[in-house]
């Protein structure tokens, strides 16, 4: 098995982005499955893209344009 | 200074950009002196520099040691500043480069953790080397942390510098955890808009001439003063690549009102700072990397840049935004502030949906939070006034640690909640009742801002107390007075159901000290109550004991670890006033004062501190 490397886009963990911790993953090209180095993730590219929208459940104003600051 | 929303725009020419190596380089050997990344480097500063001025826009731009060996960044600094304004400073961010390594034989990089023989050294390394390339010495420099003893050396040394990058605002045990336990830049506890540092401790503003440092410094950016409380700092603040790296944007659209807001909401501060806002962009080069950065295409880095600026030009043609260089921004500072005027922010949660209201007080003797979702509690205390001399860097205590300790911190020695056991940090006050006991903390309200004179008030609504059969109408007035290291907290007694009922409000504080997240030992902290001609004090040896007297009025502790006084204390003349001491697993002191009231009544508190040598 041949060692790992960064993706073409060097993305982040969602599991750990989700407690606040920016891990880059390494990406298996074995497995094609990116893997994070400090918990137990591992998925597709299409995965971390669905996690990483998951992620914004929490930014509840994300996209609303405020201008009462009151 | 009417509605002046002054902003500072930075850009810096770092030859080997932060992140950069680690991310272009990887599956490399490191070599910092690879000519792609060298022109990289350059090619990003170019294009900071042009977005700029396409919009209007003047800058600062801090040349780094690795760029003043590098013709080309000096000769598009010189042409820039020719035909723009901009002004030509010099970081002490930027170190890694060949020239460096070789000298100093290290990878060290921050200047506030190298010794203080070796930050003279640096210093006068860099700006002789921008002397001999410019001509003259610099008016503002600056990192990420300028602890007290380099700014005093510089300003020392090198009178012409006048503005400094000093800190950048809450960046400490947060920032590290986010980093994988890997990016050493804790200091928090400083204020988050610009300040004139005092000689003592670059955190606490100057009070006077004397302590005056002699730089204005300002905040490496402006961030999001809830956001950034708990989460990671580095997501939310007005650098456009921060906004992406929160992933606060829309993937289809690539759109980021959160940006905007985030300016406009600096913008309002205006309200409460006598018609003054500000704000800072400072993007260091590793941002815009044409690899991309974490998830985000290179497209959306320069997107978001441009975006950015964009919205700045466009408040500047509105007459809205006032562009200034580092230099001419100190002199605007000097010219319209005093040195005990109070920086002030009523902030919402522009982010998360949860109507939040957040209340910051900065002045020379504090640095305070008030919580509104928590009845106006007290949830981050930094005690200015003890204008702590904490050296940093090798050899120092300590090394990295550059954070003001707080007496409270909600986070990192919880607040009113706590698991199981023992108490969390936090002023606050409970009122009492038949045996019933409820905690302000639980009490979710908002606040307006009133200035009044030399006294900021923050006047709370109204909340409802309900106890089985009893009703308690009750509301909070918080006062900061400009030049005093009081706080005045007045709780109104303003209906009962029963008008003829007597309820007990118990005012408190608890808390401790320290800079992160674990405890420090209190072994050395006196508590002591007095009034009514009696007194009684408690030397703290985890023994969980209490002392109180009625007709007490002043319950004081005194914390020789960082040099602070602190006093709960009040003018009534029926009140009682105790201490407590913590134990091993609730390793914290009490000070409160209790009293008895009626319906119309007050109860007014004065929260102290002061130096206690």
């Amino acid at each position: 098995m041949a060692q790992s490397s960064k993706g073409k886009l060097n993305y982040r963990c969602p599991m750990c982005f989700f407690r606040d911790l920016d891990i880059d993953m390494f990406y298996d090209k074995d497995k094609k499955e990116y893997y994070c180095l400090r918990c137990q993730y591992v998925g597709s590219e299409e995965d971390v893209l669905a996690k990483n929208e998951l992620i914004r459940i929490k930014y509840g104003r994300m996209m609303d344009r405020i201008t009462d600051f009151d | 200074m009417n509605q002046t929303f002054a902003v500072n725009i930075i850009h810096r020419p770092e030859m080997v950009p932060e992140y950069a190596e680690k991310v272009t380089g990887q599956g490399k050997a490191e070599d910092i002196g690879r000519k792609a990344l060298l022109t990289e480097s350059l090619d990003i500063f170019k294009f900071q520099q042009e977005t700029a001025h396409k919009n209007g826009l003047k800058t600062t731009i801090q040349m780094t040691y690795a760029s003043l060996f590098n013709e080309e960044a000096v000769s598009i600094a010189k042409a820039d500043h020719e035909k723009y304004g901009d002004e030509i400073a010099l970081s002490l961010l930027g170190l890694p480069c060949k020239e460096f390594r070789e000298k100093y034989n290290t990878k060290d990089f921050c200047i506030w953790m190298f010794s203080m023989e070796d930050k003279k050294r640096i210093v006068d390394d860099v700006f002789g080397k921008f002397h001999e390339i410019f001509g003259f010495y610099p008016e503002s420099t600056g990192s990420y942390y300028m602890d007290a003893d380099l700014t005093n050396y510089i300003k020392d040394k090198y009178p012409s510098v006048k503005c400094a990058v000093a800190t950048c605002w809450e960046e400490g045990p947060k920032a590290y955890h986010t980093c994988n336990n890997s990016w050493y830049t804790l200091f928090d506890g400083g204020p988050w808009n610009p300040w004139i540092p005092s000689k003592q401790n670059t955190h606490a503003p100057a009070a006077n001439e004397a302590e005056d440092s002699g730089i204005v410094a300002i905040p490496h950016l402006s961030r999001d003063l809830l956001a950034c409380y708990d989460g990671n700092g580095s997501n939310f603040g007005t650098h456009p690549q921060n906004v992406l790296r929160g992933m606060i944007y829309d993937t289809k659209t690539w759109e980021y009102p959160y940006l905007y807001n985030l300016i406009d909401q600096y913008r309002h501060l205006e309200k409460y700072n006598n018609g003054y806002s500000y704000n800072m962009m400072f993007v260091g080069p590793g941002w815009l990397n044409k690899m991309g950065r974490w998830e985000a295409p290179y497209e959306l880095l320069k997107k978001s840049y441009e975006d950015g600026m964009a919205y700045y030009g466009e408040l500047k043609k509105e007459g809205k935004l006032v562009d200034m260089t580092m230099a001419e921004f100190a002199d605007f500072y000097r010219a319209n502030k005093t040195y005990e005027e109070p920086e002030c922010a009523l902030w919402k949660d522009i982010l998360y949906g949860s109507d939040k209201q957040i209340f910051w007080y900065c002045d020379p003797y504090m640095r305070a939070q008030v919580n509104m979702d928590q009845g106006g509690a007290i949830v981050d205390l930094r005690p200015y006034a003890a204008k702590l001399k904490w050296e940093v860097g090798i050899g120092t205590p300590h090394v990295q640690d550059a954070s003001y300790p707080f007496l409270i911190q909600e986070k990192y020695r919880a607040g009113y909640f706590t698991h199981y056991a023992g108490e969390g940090t936090v002023r606050s006050a409970k009122v009492c009742y038949n045996g019933e006991e409820v905690d302000l903390c639980l009490c979710r309200t908002h606040a307006r801002f009133e200035q009044d004179g030399k006294d900021r008030k923050l006047i709370l609504d109204p909340v409802d107390i309900e106890f089985y059969d009893l009703t308690v109408t009750l509301q909070t007035i918080i006062t900061f007075t400009e030049g005093s290291s009081d706080i005045k907290i007045e709780r109104n007694i303003l209906k009962m159901s029963n008008p003829d009922a007597k309820v007990t409000v118990n005012e408190y504080m608890v808390a401790c000290y320290g800079t992160t997240e674990y405890p420090e030992d209190m072994t050395g902290i006196t508590l002591e109550v007095s009034g009514s001609g009696k007194s009684a004090s408690i030397d703290y040896a985890y023994k969980c004991r209490e002392e109180a007297i009625e007709g007490g009025k002043l319950a004081t502790a005194v914390i020789p670890a960082i040099e602070t006084k602190v006093s709960l204390g009040t003018d009534a003349d029926d009140a009682k006033a105790y201490i407590r001491e913590g134990y091993a697993f609730s390793p914290m002191f009490t000070l409160g004062v209790e009293k008895e009231v009626s319906e119309k009544e007050v109860v007014t508190t004065w929260l102290s501190l002061a130096k206690a040598n």
